[in-house]
């Protein structure tokens, strides 16, 4: 980054930054990192359960304790320490002033405060792979009374009983909700208030509205889990039971309170992602992104949703069989208003000039396996097919096919594409171009195989079959195998990104300003946008999707740009 | 080639199996359809250079009638799934057939399935209850009988999880929450946890022995026998 502006001391400017951009690329470095570590959790844990008796190249042998502690990091990592950086945090930080046409965050202090929370808390639980207890082994849902033990009744060090993996992740939980509600806010506001002239809600690009619909969403739905995080904490250092079955709580309480925010939280982490293949789809089919009002409206009903939707994960967990009917029409409408976002997406090909450039195929990727992921939720939203398939591998699968595409394909797509803008760097296309196909070929050999699994019955969270003769016949231990070495080269092909992402930051082509001559105000700054963004402010006269207007000679039309 | 669900051995067990069948039907077509609609225009509306793309924004009903449609057909298939399932639900989790013919206790611990048995009195939660309490034991029920089950848990949850009799049931410290099945095969099948419940989750294992009543009986007697020693 060349960026000459008034002096500042290297710390001002790269570390306690107020900057948006350079707040946005911590993120963006820091869920980097984190993914790194839960994909190498992964590759442990996956490891041993294709080939459970042999040493773990890299890593050593893993007992069940320790493996209950990697599927834990794994996914929470995944979700609140990766997912919500590189979606939520990094492209709100870099996208919003700039699309929207402005120079920073309304809060650019809070803006830093929130980057700096966000760090605290990924050092918080990766301290838990460093204390004697070792890191939380109950899974990332914390159902209690597992995640409860009041450690104080054995250890009357209150110290101690800090220092265990269990209390730390809820620590970092805790931190990382502050982070992304302060990170929340100033997005927010910024969009309500620092609009550029002319920029009506209607004429903003649908990823900037799509992140401030994670936000609200996160917003309307963090509070109960923040007060359940917190009994919690209380149960395990204080010795309460508020979730102690035998001292009048209630284990199942704990749940609820997890998924009301838990389900919204899948909405928090896929809205972002949409965003951006929308504005992808568009600018690739040099056409107007169909349905645009129509789109906002979906999401609307579909946040409303969101947030009744939550027993759905607690079908079988002892709530009133009379409610979970209730809960599985919930589930099963939310399909409809997602059908016709889906739909729109598709309709926007029709019609178009579509270029297949890189960030293009990682859009339509995310659609192909977003569809799966999204239909496969019909068998666990049906709640007398979930009693079979609940906690198993069919489970696992079906998650994996919708948070993987969201957080990988979503940010990968983002990456291809404003990857030029912001660091006025063109990538090698060819290297991203196989990057893709590993990825997307070697994600399909590692998740597909996994549903049939579930289907028989393979419950999940085992370290070891072996108890199971009915899950040890050939073609059960050739399944794992094959999921879990489609597992090892998915992730090895991520170096090809890195190998990609380094070298083109030291020496890559130069980019243009507008290099898929785009409409929004963010390619009509220098790349990358100068301190400040714009020079001169721009003044907005139209929609961001006016693609193919007969009158222009160009196929495109800037935001911006005075007729 | 390998049927997809495992065998079922229990009456209710069909329709959740003709359930998988009828959502496969709908998620595969419904993913057919639309991944032809996303792969046809890749090659119909290659980037031609000056070419200028429709205008059609998708505006008004006109515009959007086909995703509108597709809606509708999601909608359709939804409401028909839900039709579908809503009896065998009420079957299996908000009601009890009305002959109970046997009533046992499965109770959840770090890391076993403890079973409790009627004693002679046949009449459980009496003093002459039989417990069977250690690791990779068998839970006995006759076949062809309506056997009511009892789940509870001591420590942590659990979940009782009998893949051929498509039932799973969380277990909840603090709760009795009861069930039912029927199952026609004799056999012997396997019960696992599914909820995560500590270290040795992945070694909770019992197994389900369905047997003829009479030999049934005679488990029975010889469980009591052995208690009175």
């Amino acid at each position: 980054m060349n960026i000459a502006h008034h002096e500042m001391s290297f710390w001002r400017r790269y570390i306690f930054s107020t900057d948006h951009k350079v707040i946005g690329f911590q993120y963006l470095i820091t869920g980097l990192i984190m993914a790194a570590i839960g994909g190498y959790l992964a590759y442990v844990f996956r490891y041993n359960l294709a080939f459970p008796a042999e040493s773990i190249p890299l890593f050593g042998s893993l007992g069940p304790k320790e493996y209950n502690a990697f599927i834990t990091s794994h996914g929470a990592i995944m979700i609140f320490w990766v997912a919500m950086p590189l979606l939520l945090a990094a492209l709100g930080n870099l996208l919003i002033p700039t699309m929207i046409g402005t120079d920073d965050m309304a809060f650019p202090t809070l803006n830093m405060l929130s980057y700096w929370f966000f760090f605290l808390s990924a050092i918080v639980l990766l301290l838990s792979f460093f204390v004697p207890s070792g890191p939380f082994d109950g899974g990332w849902t914390l159902y209690p009374p597992l995640s409860a033990d009041a450690y104080i009744n054995t250890e009357p060090d209150i110290w101690k009983s800090f220092m265990t993996g269990g209390t730390l992740i809820i620590l970092a939980l805790a931190l990382e909700f502050v982070s992304m509600l302060m990170g929340g806010i100033n997005f927010l506001v910024t969009t309500i208030n620092k609009r550029a002239k002319g920029m009506t809600l209607l004429k903003m690009p649908i990823v900037v509205w799509f992140i401030n619909f994670a936000v609200i969403d996160f917003m309307f739905s963090v509070g109960p889990i923040i007060a359940g995080a917190f009994m919690l904490l209380l149960d395990r250092v204080a010795g309460t039971g508020f979730f102690d079955a035998y001292r009048g709580g209630d284990p199942v309480l704990f749940q609820h309170m997890f998924w009301f925010f838990g389900h919204p939280e899948v909405y928090v982490l896929l809205f972002p992602s949409l965003g951006v293949i929308a504005e992808v789809i568009s600018t690739f089919s040099r056409k107007a992104l169909f349905g645009y009002k129509f789109i906002i409206k979906a999401s609307l009903i579909a946040i409303v949703l969101s947030v009744v939707v939550w027993a759905h994960h607690q079908f079988i967990a002892g709530i009133d069989p009379r409610m979970a009917t209730f809960f599985s029409i919930g589930t099963i409408l939310i399909s409809i208003p997602f059908a016709g976002i889906m739909l729109s997406y598709i309709a926007t090909l029709w019609g178009g000039n579509i270029q297949l450039k890189v960030p293009m195929m990682w859009a339509l990727g995310f659609i192909a396996i977003f569809l799966v992921g999204g239909l496969t939720g019909l068998y666990l939203g049906s709640d007398t097919f979930d009693i079979y398939v609940h906690d198993t591998s069919f489970v696992v699968a079906h998650f994996h096919y919708t948070l993987f595409p969201i957080t990988f394909f979503g940010f990968f797509a983002a990456f291809y594409y404003w990857f030029p803008k912001f660091t006025g760097r063109m990538y090698n296309t060819v290297l991203a171009k196989i990057h893709f196909w590993f990825t997307f070929i070697f994600f399909q050999g590692f998740a597909f195989p996994i549903f049939f699994l579930g289907l028989d019955g393979q419950h999940r969270r085992i370290n070891d079959y072996s108890a199971f003769d009915s899950l040890m016949s050939s073609w059960h231990i050739s399944f794992r195998q094959f999921a879990t070495i489609s597992a090892i080269i998915l992730i090895l092909s991520q170096f090809i990104f890195l190998f990609n992402l380094l070298k083109s930051l030291r020496s890559g082509k130069k980019s243009e300003e507008n290099p898929w001559k785009a409409n929004t105000l963010e390619w009509q700054t220098t790349s990358p946008p100068p301190h400040g963004n714009f020079v001169k402010y721009p003044q907005v006269y139209r929609d961001p999707y006016d693609y193919g207007n007969p009158d222009m000679k160009e196929d495109y039309l800037p935001q911006n740009k005075v007729i | 080639m390998k049927q997809i669900l495992p065998e079922n051995i229990s009456t209710y067990g069909g329709e959740v199996d003709s359930l998988f069948f009828t959502i496969t039907l709908f998620v595969v077509l419904a993913f057919a359809i639309s991944i032809a609609a996303l792969i046809i225009p890749l090659f119909r509306y290659r980037y031609k250079e000056g070419r200028k793309s429709s205008r059609v924004r998708g505006i008004g009903m006109k515009q959007m009638r086909w995703v509108f449609a597709g809606m509708l057909v999601m909608a359709l298939c939804d409401f028909y799934m839900l039709y579908a399932e809503h009896s065998t639900w009420v079957k299996m989790e908000e009601t009890l057939p009305e002959q109970e013919d046997f009533h046992v206790v499965i109770t959840g611990r770090q890391w076993n399935w403890i079973f409790t048995y009627p004693g002679p009195d046949n009449k459980l939660y009496t003093a002459d209850d039989v417990i069977v309490n250690r690791m990779n034991s068998s839970l006995h029920v006759p076949a062809g009988k309506n056997i009511i089950i009892d789940i509870k848990a001591i420590d942590v949850i659990h979940s009782v999880f009998f893949k051929n009799i498509r039932l799973k049931q969380d277990a909840i410290p603090g709760r009795t929450i009861t069930r039912w099945f029927n199952v026609t095969k004799p056999g012997k099948y396997e019960i696992a946890c599914a909820e995560i419940c500590g270290v040795l989750h992945s070694k909770m294992r019992s197994y389900l022995v369905v047997q003829e009543e009479d030999e049934f009986n005679r488990f029975l007697s010889e469980l009591y026998a052995e208690k009175q020693k």
